[in-house]
């Protein structure tokens, strides 16, 4: 099996004067096309004091038109072709996707080269934007999940813009309609060729996308703008918090740990990904344990998000007998304790790398599939190689090496954060 | 048995078995049946292999069986890799044909349900909360009256032998469409039809589902909960189906007003990027599971009893008045003057060619092929492509005045301040809504107007709530 691609499409890289870099894979699929704009500036771009969410509020800016085409036009257009398209922030990355019939592709990338190169919008759409934004922020503050993902941040972070969620801090958020000039150096910043990737998959003929992207993205001028991100010191003591809910609700225990930045190389940074399937995913002793037999959880899940910079190895639990809260948090701890000293035997682990590949193999089922599973390694590396390498990667963990990795389990590096309903 | 399938060379084997039963068939002060029978079989043991075998079976091949429940519909969805498509039909057939019925699996999958509905439903989603709010009131006393996961009182009521019984009565081999496409979809569709084809028939009759009684007047549930934002829902019942006459001119229009998270439609224009009032507003004749994880309908959920749903997504509380009459204010102007030759152009396109994207995976092909046979329409992309080009402007005309001009409405809000909102409303209090910033005049004059405009002529009935009420 490791012979075999996980990525298994051919591809090719093409790099415009400027520094925009085209990635253009055909695909099987016959008659659309997708494009995914993969902008390298996300929430960890957000360094400066009080600017927080802005790189989420930026992509809803990026809707508000140019001279030539004013949002009007441009939904009009979108609609007219029957495209599906919408945009979404990360921590590294900000992504307009569109997916449409192949034989649109030239008017999309001209209209998608237009607001890249010629946004402009007033400072009343800017003002307005940002009450939509709020009304955002809102609708996500009644999931807990999302709450206890913002507290977890902000518990494990003190300097890096990781500290904060992608829609930001809401004190920040509140005050985004007086940030109408900011918003301006922000896309001087950051919306750059340099700093953008460019992905066109589908029933397409490379050569020819090729000469339809550049005569529309040729111009697009290079940027000069330096980012320095704060790195976050390494935590020396174990931390924690508590999150009390309004309404009724089940408790969730998030234990985090301090995980190492993506390289698609690195045993280590591999040896994690396996580890979160291996022990905390449906198919391992601990969901056994807790949500089929002892039925003190109902949700087990870990995540391993790859990310440019020491990001959190987060496992959460959704505890469903409320008095075992305590039970349920120490099974999460203890298991990650227990991976130093007992590495898995090798025929478990082949069974694991083998999860990782065919279930990325199921999210390939089409054109949009395929270019919106590519897209996240195409911030951290802009290359859709890195697929390959991480999961030739894996191949190569042994046993050993996961007890190894689990070094980065010390108590010391962990966070903890539940939510419980408020006690009446 | 009906059974379609679509071989090709695609390394992915897609199936999906989907029953022609659901909530809407719970017997009744067992709601909730319908839910356990379904999970029983996709996410319990069989009679040979418990849950943990079968989990330990699934991950090394990371392939998934999953269900969704509705009113008249319960799909499994079986998805792996062509390495193993034999082995992979072999167990969804077991799984479909063979349950274990162990009263450990019932526990835990009662337990989920009951907490659906307590945790989820009523703490962590108001904008389902208030869905599911309006749909209580919209089929009030009809089977499609209670969420498709039953009632907390009536799950915790069920046994397992109701459950049983259900199954047994609805899971008939004269009850179900089977679909495979993909990699190994002919082998998989021989082995299925040989196991499903060993079921009993069904022993209840498919039932006729009323269609719900019309709203004689206006009605308010108002659900209070500790929330920043007030989630806002209004609809009512709607005789077109797919296949009707007037659906795909009602379709365009809609598409129109509020295409599903789509920034073009006229409410998203008016709510939120002329005022940013919320995060977004849309419309819809069918319904659509899950609008708020989703851009695209997850096929098989098709109904007989269909309604004309606004989704408000959640506003500021001091906004929820203004924010449910400038809603109603775009679905008026609608209904008063149809829509403009561009406007109706572009979403006619949209609709064309859109519906060919939404089928590109093979499992949804699948899905939505099996809502073709359901209401005899065939494949949506086609169906489409056929009406649609057929229809001018005054056809969609003559469909919104037939049908979206209601005598009366259902409101769903959940929030904060419910009974400031129901006297707001009920006393038809002026909304004026303050901007951040200098907004056109045009804008400024509608307002002037929608600020007072009541939200319904006669309200017969506008009760607050506690959320803990709610789905007992």
């Amino acid at each position: 099996m490791a012979q075999r691609n996980a990525f298994p499409f051919d591809y090719e890289l093409y790099d415009l004067a400027n520094g925009l870099r085209l990635i253009t894979v055909p695909l099987p699929w016959r008659g659309t096309a997708s494009v995914y704009i993969v902008v390298h500036a996300g929430s960890r771009n957000e360094v400066e004091a009080g600017r927080s969410g802005f790189a989420h509020f930026f992509e809803h800016m990026m809707f508000r038109g140019t001279p030539d085409w004013p949002p009007e036009r441009y939904e009009r257009e979108l609609q007219r072709l029957g495209a599906s398209s919408n945009a979404y922030t990360e921590d590294d990355r900000t992504v307009y996707h569109t997916t449409l019939a192949a034989e649109d592709l030239d008017t999309l990338l001209a209209m998608e080269a237009d607001r890249f190169l010629h946004l402009e919008y007033s400072e009343e759409d800017f003002r307005t934007e940002a009450l939509a934004v709020l009304g955002e922020y809102w609708k996500d503050s009644a999931e807990p999940l999302n709450r206890l993902h913002e507290k977890l941040r902000d518990t494990a972070f003190d300097v890096h813009p990781y500290k904060h969620t992608t829609m930001g801090f809401l004190r920040d958020i509140e005050r985004m309609p007086e940030m109408y000039d900011y918003s301006l150096a922000f896309f001087d910043r950051f919306y750059r060729p340099e700093n953008t990737t460019l992905l066109i998959a589908g029933d397409i003929e490379p050569p020819r996308v090729r000469s339809l992207v550049e005569p529309h993205w040729g111009p697009w001028p290079r940027g000069a703008y330096r980012l320095e991100v704060p790195q976050e010191p390494a935590q020396t003591a174990p931390r924690e918090a508590r999150i009390e809910w309004e309404t009724h609700a089940l408790p969730y225990v998030a234990v985090a740990q301090r995980a190492p930045a993506y390289e698609d190389t690195s045993v280590e940074c591999a040896a994690l990904d396996l580890i979160s399937a291996l022990s905390f995913s449906e198919g391992s002793e601990l969901y056994r344990r807790l949500v089929i037999e002892e039925q003190w959880a109902d949700e087990l899940w870990a995540n391993q998000v790859d990310h440019l910079d020491p990001y959190l190895f987060t496992v959460v639990a959704r505890v469903k007998q409320p008095q075992r809260t305590a039970d349920v948090r120490r099974a999460m701890e203890d298991e990650l304790d227990r991976l130093a000293a007992e590495p898995p035997p090798e025929e478990r682990l082949e069974q694991v790398r083998a999860h990782l590949f065919y279930r990325f193999q199921l999210g390939l089922n089409r054109s949009d599939a395929a270019a919106s599973h590519l897209a996240p390694f195409l911030a951290l590396r802009r290359t859709p190689e890195t697929v390959n390498r991480l999961f030739g990667t894996y191949a190569c963990v042994s046993p050993r090496d996961l007890a190894a990795a689990a070094r980065w389990f010390r108590r010391e590096g962990r966070t903890v954060v539940t939510l419980e309903e408020k006690a009446p | 048995m009906k059974i379609l399938t679509h071989e090709d060379r695609s390394p992915l084997l897609s199936v999906r078995a989907v029953f022609l039963t659901g909530s809407a068939m719970d017997p009744p002060g067992e709601e909730g049946a319908a839910w356990l029978a379904a999970q029983m079989l996709a996410h319990g043991g069989t009679r040979r292999r418990s849950y943990k075998q079968i989990l330990d079976f699934l991950f090394p091949r990371g392939a998934f069986v999953d269900v969704s429940v509705d009113k008249e519909m319960t799909c499994f969805r079986m998805e792996c890799h062509a390495d193993h498509a034999e082995e992979m039909a072999e167990l969804l057939a077991e799984m479909l044909c063979d349950p274990g019925w162990r009263e450990e699996d019932f526990q835990r999958l009662r337990d989920d349900a009951v907490h659906y509905l307590e945790a989820g439903l009523r703490g962590e989603n108001d904008e389902e909360l208030a869905r599911e709010a309006l749909y209580g009131l919209v089929f009030g006393g009809h089977p499609y009256g209670h969420p498709c996961q039953g009632r907390v009182s009536s799950l915790r009521r069920l046994d397992m032998g109701a459950v049983r019984g259900f199954h047994t009565a609805e899971y008939g081999l004269d009850n179900v469409i089977l679909a495979c496409g993909g990699a190994g979809a002919e082998s998989a569709a021989a082995r299925l039809r040989g196991r499903l084809g060993a079921l009993p028939p069904r022993t209840r009759s498919a039932g006729f589902v009323a269609a719900p009684p019309r709203l004689p007047e206006s009605t308010i549930v108002f659900v209070e909960k500790p929330a920043q934002s007030v989630a806002v829902s209004v609809g009512f019942p709607l005789d077109v189906l797919r296949g009707h006459e007037d659906y795909p001119a009602l379709l365009v229009a809609v598409s129109a007003l509020g295409q599903h998270r789509m920034s073009s439609g006229r409410l998203f224009q008016s709510l939120r990027q002329h005022r940013g009032l919320n995060y977004g507003d849309y419309a819809y004749i069918e319904y659509f599971p899950g609008p708020m994880f989703t851009l695209e309908p997850e096929p098989n959920h098709a109904r007989r009893r269909q309604i004309f749903e606004l989704w408000v997504r959640p506003v500021a509380p001091e906004h929820a008045h203004f924010a449910a009459r400038l809603a109603l204010h775009e679905l008026e102007k609608l209904a008063d003057a149809g829509l403009a030759e561009e406007e109706f152009e572009a979403a006619r396109s949209f609709l064309m060619r859109h519906w060919v994207l939404l089928e590109e995976a093979r499992s949804a092909q699948l899905g939505h092929e099996i809502d073709g046979l359901y209401y005899g329409t065939g494949r949506q992309s086609a169906y489409l492509r056929e009406r649609l080009p057929q229809l001018a402007p005054a056809d969609v005309r003559r469909a919104v005045e037939r049908h979206l001009r209601p005598r009366a409405l259902a409101f769903a809000f959940a929030g904060p301040g419910m009974q400031a909102l129901r006297e707001s409303i009920l006393n038809n209090a002026p909304s004026a809504v303050q901007y951040n910033t200098a907004r056109p005049d045009w804008l400024l004059r509608e307002d002037e107007a929608v600020c007072r405009r009541p939200i319904a002529a006669g309200v017969r009935e506008a009760r607050v709530v506690r959320v803990e009420e709610m789905f007992e």
